[in-house]
């Protein structure tokens, strides 16, 4: 996968047209000044390797996600890959509350992106890694807000892409829950597949990736091996010596 | 071509999300499906009761199939014209009732104004389905007609369809055009000859002739509204049984055509901003 001199700009706005009205008045003049979410990123991510990305908040990473999720589109740069992506920004986004955990299973997966063909199959595969078999034809709005990211989780994580992106929803679910998680990027890893994911927890970043990004107000200061770019981005941060 | 392939792959997915307000519509309610008959039975009560009653409306009877009520022949009207309002009202909130789907997940978006179109006309297929069935006890002869009011029911769905592909994209950059469509959806079901027989808007229009010296009646401005021509051929067909007038049925493709190939247009053009614009 590669990124190139991607660059992501916003407009911020003092006053904004969102009213026929004052479009009219104001004559289809919005008053903004641009905000430059990306300048300019660029790197490479090998195939089959574990990728982080790292930053303080508001640095862009999340950006840089939905950018590569095909949710925004950068204004100018490329990005480039091969196969399948899946990004999983949110677990259990487009779950009816009414409807069972069963239809929601089906509901949730065609709208990552799988056949009807390909989720039958994984079907069984998805309740047991969600843990949730015993109330699986419940509605889920009934789901305990666990149980509900769970199946999401499940859902999501079993689209089988060779590109997968993530940000930040490791921290679901109890302790048991995060090690099956944890297995199942390993998994991810060891099938050849790319990942690329977004956190915090210098820790989780530092066991499971190969290499890392530090991104700081937008624009790109360090990429290489994991464990040299998290003690560069530590070292920045205020009152580091401490640590 | 590139993009409509994309479409076409989304189907499953599209399916997905009409079966999703399918099924959620009528959970834990009682009558279930039976509450898509009642908002069009209420307006027919009252309609028929203002009208036929009251003001004393009389509609020419069905030629050739002699029929002569006005429910009935009121309803071959009202049940396209309120499918075309809903999908056109529910498709345009569609965009903005799944921020939370658009903005984290990729998929192609116009499934979601799309999908509106699908668990509508489920709704107005069993509408029209009962509507059928108290035609055929009323004494009409439908059944041969059937196939061709279903031709016309699809291509009233595409119209609908462009142009709630219009004002989705619109509704995301102005929240104005829920509000302002609504209106709107009110004055253009007065407009098409509904709940009055469109003869006497022609008797008013000869009395006044040309316009402004031109030969311009104020019937030909009338007739411009394509909701006209698709009330009058569901009527020609279910309630006069016989073959639609060419003509309308006709520029009812050619409207149906022209508007969806628009809202795709626009559609694909806006697609991409979406996610931001929100």
């Amino acid at each position: 996968m590669e990124i190139e001199h991607v660059s992501k700009k916003f407009r911020l706005y003092h006053e904004r047209n969102q009213s026929i009205k004052s479009a009219i008045m104001r004559g289809r003049r919005s008053v903004h000044e641009d905000f430059w979410a990306l300048k300019d990123v660029g790197f490479e991510v090998p195939v089959g390797s574990t990728f982080g990305l790292i930053g303080s908040n508001g640095s862009g990473k999340s950006t840089l996600l939905k950018c590569l999720a095909k949710i925004y589109y950068p204004e100018t740069g490329r990005i480039t890959y091969n196969g399948k992506i899946a990004a999983l920004l949110e677990v259990g986004s487009g779950f009816h509350p009414e409807l069972s955990g069963r239809e929601n299973i089906f509901l949730n997966g065609s709208i990552l992106g799988m056949s009807k063909k390909e989720i039958t199959g994984k079907f069984d595969e998805i309740v047991n890694f969600s843990g949730v078999e015993q109330f699986i034809d419940q509605p889920v709005k009934n789901y305990s807000s666990g149980m509900y990211v769970r199946l999401g989780f499940s859902v999501a994580i079993n689209v089988n892409p060779d590109i997968l992106v993530v940000d930040e929803v490791l921290a679901v679910g109890d302790t048991e829950f995060q090690a099956k998680c944890a297995q199942k990027f390993v998994d991810f890893k060891n099938e050849g597949r790319t990942v690329i994911l977004v956190s915090h927890s210098m820790e989780s970043v530092r066991e499971m990736c190969d290499s890392a990004a530090w991104l700081s107000h937008g624009e790109l200061v360090k990429v290489g091996p994991a464990d040299e770019t998290i003690t560069a981005y530590l070292e920045s941060l205020p009152g580091a010596s401490a640590a | 071509m590139r993009y409509l392939k994309e479409v076409l792959q989304s189907r499953e997915l599209l399916a997905n999300l009409t079966l999703r307000e399918i099924r959620g519509q009528y959970k834990r309610t009682i009558f279930g499906q039976l509450w898509s008959l009642v908002n069009p039975l209420a307006s027919m009560l009252v309609y028929t009761l203002v009208f036929a009653f009251i003001i004393r409306v009389q509609p020419e009877a069905g030629d050739p199939s002699g029929l002569d009520i006005f429910a009935v022949w009121l309803l071959c009207g009202l049940l396209p014209f309120a499918f075309f309002s809903n999908v056109v009202q529910q498709g345009m909130g569609s965009i903005l009732g799944n921020v939370g789907l658009v903005q984290k997940v990729y998929f192609a978006r116009i499934v979601l104004p799309l999908s509106k179109v699908g668990s509508v006309g489920y709704n107005w297929l069993f509408e029209m389905g009962v509507l059928v069935v108290v035609l055929v006890i009323c004494g009409a002869f439908v059944w041969p007609w059937l196939p061709l009011v279903v031709v016309t029911m699809f291509l009233l769905a595409v119209f609908a369809a462009g142009l709630a592909l219009i004002l989705a994209v619109a509704n995301v950059h102005f929240r104005d055009t829920q509000y302002f469509v609504s209106i709107i959806m009110q004055i253009w079901m007065y407009l098409t000859p509904i709940i009055y027989p469109i003869s006497l808007v022609a008797t008013q229009s000869d009395k006044y002739g040309g316009l402004f010296g031109t030969s311009v009646t104020i019937l030909d401005i009338y007739r411009i509204n394509p909701m006209e021509r698709f009330v009058a051929v569901f009527r020609q067909l279910l309630y006069d049984n016989r073959w639609p007038n060419p003509q309308d049925f006709l520029l009812c493709a050619i409207w149906a055509l022209a508007v969806f190939c628009v809202g795709l247009w626009v559609f694909r053009r806006s697609e991409k901003g979406l996610a931001e614009a929100l």
